[in-house]
């Protein structure tokens, strides 16, 4: 573009000749202008129909992006540091390991459980508020709005002496799963829910012109496009549930954060302590993220 | 096409729509729903195609009874056509896989050989460059005629449209009109909605003109169009037709 060469004065002529052009309002003042220039640099990047190939041009810019952030984020930790004066005695922590990587996978192990379990749980309850059950409705409206409203702390410690005491479950990590796998599925639910409202009426007409059945709509023509819209909030629900199976330490599970702790009360390095935690934490949550880019990839389908 | 309507009711809550209406005819090949906005031509076209139950009355179209239950209208739709307004295609299928989705999970045909009549079906109506599109990359006179395609490759009994090209931009009506009259031609049975007064007069057999609960009048396209005897009609034709030359 020959834009980019003119003095930044000039380009801002030249966008005002083209905006009163355009409209047949008055231009706006050049500090107006800049302003609605600078929020869309900001925001709105332009989508291009064909962006896969455009990507792979900037590689490098998006190499040096990425340097760039990386370098200015460790400055600021550096700058931090530097002003607390904190000396790392990272042996400490290190005659640990062994507590922390046992709490980790403890955490995965969590994690993976009431991912499978909540995702059942959301799938289940998520249809059945469309459900022509009238009070299979009703309960799942009910599930819903409890367990999103109430915190997860209340719901651990009743579920865990109350209800599974009742029901004589003795396994805590049975009942950590399942408490975790409950609150996740409300969150779940209300994800499909939504994804599937969002498939308009005119198309599930159609399903029922051209003869399919209940179930074959819902697989051929709500399902392949609800999984493209919940993937983004999905991930950030499994993320939530993975940071958030650290309240399992009160029902004495010894999980990811509890070691943290445990090991931060035995050596008082607090930072030693906690800092492979984040790092843990990142470890598991950024490959969600990462598969779920690929997953959004696979099944979108608006060209 | 044979049709028999009998005390046929249709009632949404307090609003009667459609209120004992009779109507016999026989050897209609086009039929033709005309009249004014919520007078209820797509309640009518929606029974007609099995997608709505009426309250009372009957239905008897060709062997066709349509008072019947759910599990039986489900078979009906099976063996018709039907085509909306618009938004007729699954956005997150190609062109050639809507056509082939009812061909293969509702007719039972085998993927390929679905593909290969889906492909001449496009080939013949010149719309085989655009059976690897998604419906977002198409005009949306491509997508009504891809629509019309994927109703009629399941060799319908008789096709149903309502207003097929209302939702368009004028210039794409044209081609979604010929591409009617074209399958007209070969012989393909038709029940039209539509506010062309001026294709509805070329293509139509007979003409119902749906209004104040019922059939306000019928005819041949002659009766309505130019004896022009009911004035009930007339007031309906003049506004319609005010702009056009
Ligand atoms: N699903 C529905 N629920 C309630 N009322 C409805 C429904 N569908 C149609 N109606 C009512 O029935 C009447 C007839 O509607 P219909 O859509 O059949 O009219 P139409 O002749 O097709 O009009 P248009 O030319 O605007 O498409 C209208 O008063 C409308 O409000
Ligand atoms: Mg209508």
């Amino acid at each position: 573009m020959p834009k980019k060469n003119l003095s930044p004065r000039l380009r801002d002529q030249t966008l005002q000749e083209q905006d009163g052009l355009q409209r047949k309002n008055p231009p706006r003042s050049s500090s107006q202008l800049r302003r609605g220039h600078f929020f869309r640099a900001l925001f709105l990047r332009p989508v291009s129909p064909d962006s896969s190939p455009r990507q792979k041009d900037n590689r490098g810019i998006l190499a040096f992006n990425t340097l760039l952030v990386v370098l200015l984020l460790s400055g600021l930790m550096w700058f931090g540091f530097s002003r607390l004066q904190y000396t790392f005695m990272w042996e400490n922590v290190w005659i640990y390991r062994v507590n922390l990587f046992n709490g980790f996978l403890m955490t995965i192990l969590i994690s993976l459980g009431s991912l499978l379990l909540s995702t059942l749980l959301g799938v289940f309850f998520g249809l059945a508020q469309r459900s022509r059950i009238h009070i299979l409705r009703i309960f799942s409206r009910f599930y819903i709005e409890i367990i999103r409203g109430t915190p997860l702390l209340v719901q651990i410690l009743i579920f865990f002496y109350v209800i599974a005491n009742a029901l004589g479950v003795e396994n805590r990590y049975t009942a950590g799963i399942v408490v975790m796998s409950i609150f996740s599925g409300a969150y779940l639910a209300e994800i499909i829910r939504a994804g599937v409202d969002s498939v308009g009426t005119t198309q599930i007409e159609t399903a029922k012109a051209i003869g399919l059945t209940k179930p074959q709509t819902y697989r051929f023509v709500i399902f392949p496009q609800v999984i493209t819209r919940v993937l983004p909030p999905l991930a950030g629900q499994f993320a939530s549930l993975i940071k958030d199976s650290s309240l399992l330490s009160i029902i004495a599970i010894k999980e990811f954060t509890m070691a943290a702790r445990e090991v931060n009360a035995n050596t008082f390095s607090t930072l030693e302590s906690y800092i492979p935690l984040a790092a843990g934490y990142l470890l598991l949550t950024i490959p969600i993220s990462f598969l779920t880019k690929r997953l959004e990839k696979r099944f979108s389908y608006e060209t | 096409m044979r049709l028999e309507i009998a005390n046929l009711t249709k009632r949404f809550g307090d609003n009667v729509v459609l209120d004992s209406v009779n109507l016999t005819l026989d050897g209609i090949n086009s039929l033709v729903l005309i009249g004014p906005s919520g007078g209820g031509k797509t309640t009518l076209l929606r029974i007609l195609a099995g997608l709505e139950h009426m309250n009372d009355g009957n239905i008897i179209i060709n062997s066709h009874c349509l008072n019947c239950p759910e599990q039986e209208l489900l078979e009906y739709r099976r063996h018709i056509g039907m085509v909306y307004q618009a938004y007729n295609l699954f956005p997150h299928l190609t062109a050639l896989q809507n056509i082939v989705l009812p061909l293969t999970q509702v007719h039972g045909m085998e993927k390929r050989a679905a593909e290969e009549h889906a492909c001449s079906l496009l080939e013949r109506f010149h719309l085989a460059e655009h059976a690897h599109k998604h419906p977002a990359a198409l005009s949306g006179g491509q997508q009504q005629r891809i629509a019309i395609c994927r109703a009629v490759a399941i060799k319908p009994e008789y096709l149903l449209l309502d207003e097929p090209t209302s939702a368009l931009d004028p210039e794409y009506t044209s081609e979604v009109l010929d591409l009617i009259e074209e399958l007209h031609e070969e012989g393909m049975e038709l029940v039209l909605v539509t506010h062309e007064m001026g294709f509805a007069h070329n293509a139509a057999d007979y003409v119902l003109f749906i209004a104040d609960g019922g059939i306000a009048a019928h005819g041949t396209p002659k009766d309505i169009f130019e004896t022009r005897e009911n004035p009930r009609v007339n007031r309906f034709l003049d506004k319609v037709l005010k702009y056009t030359s």
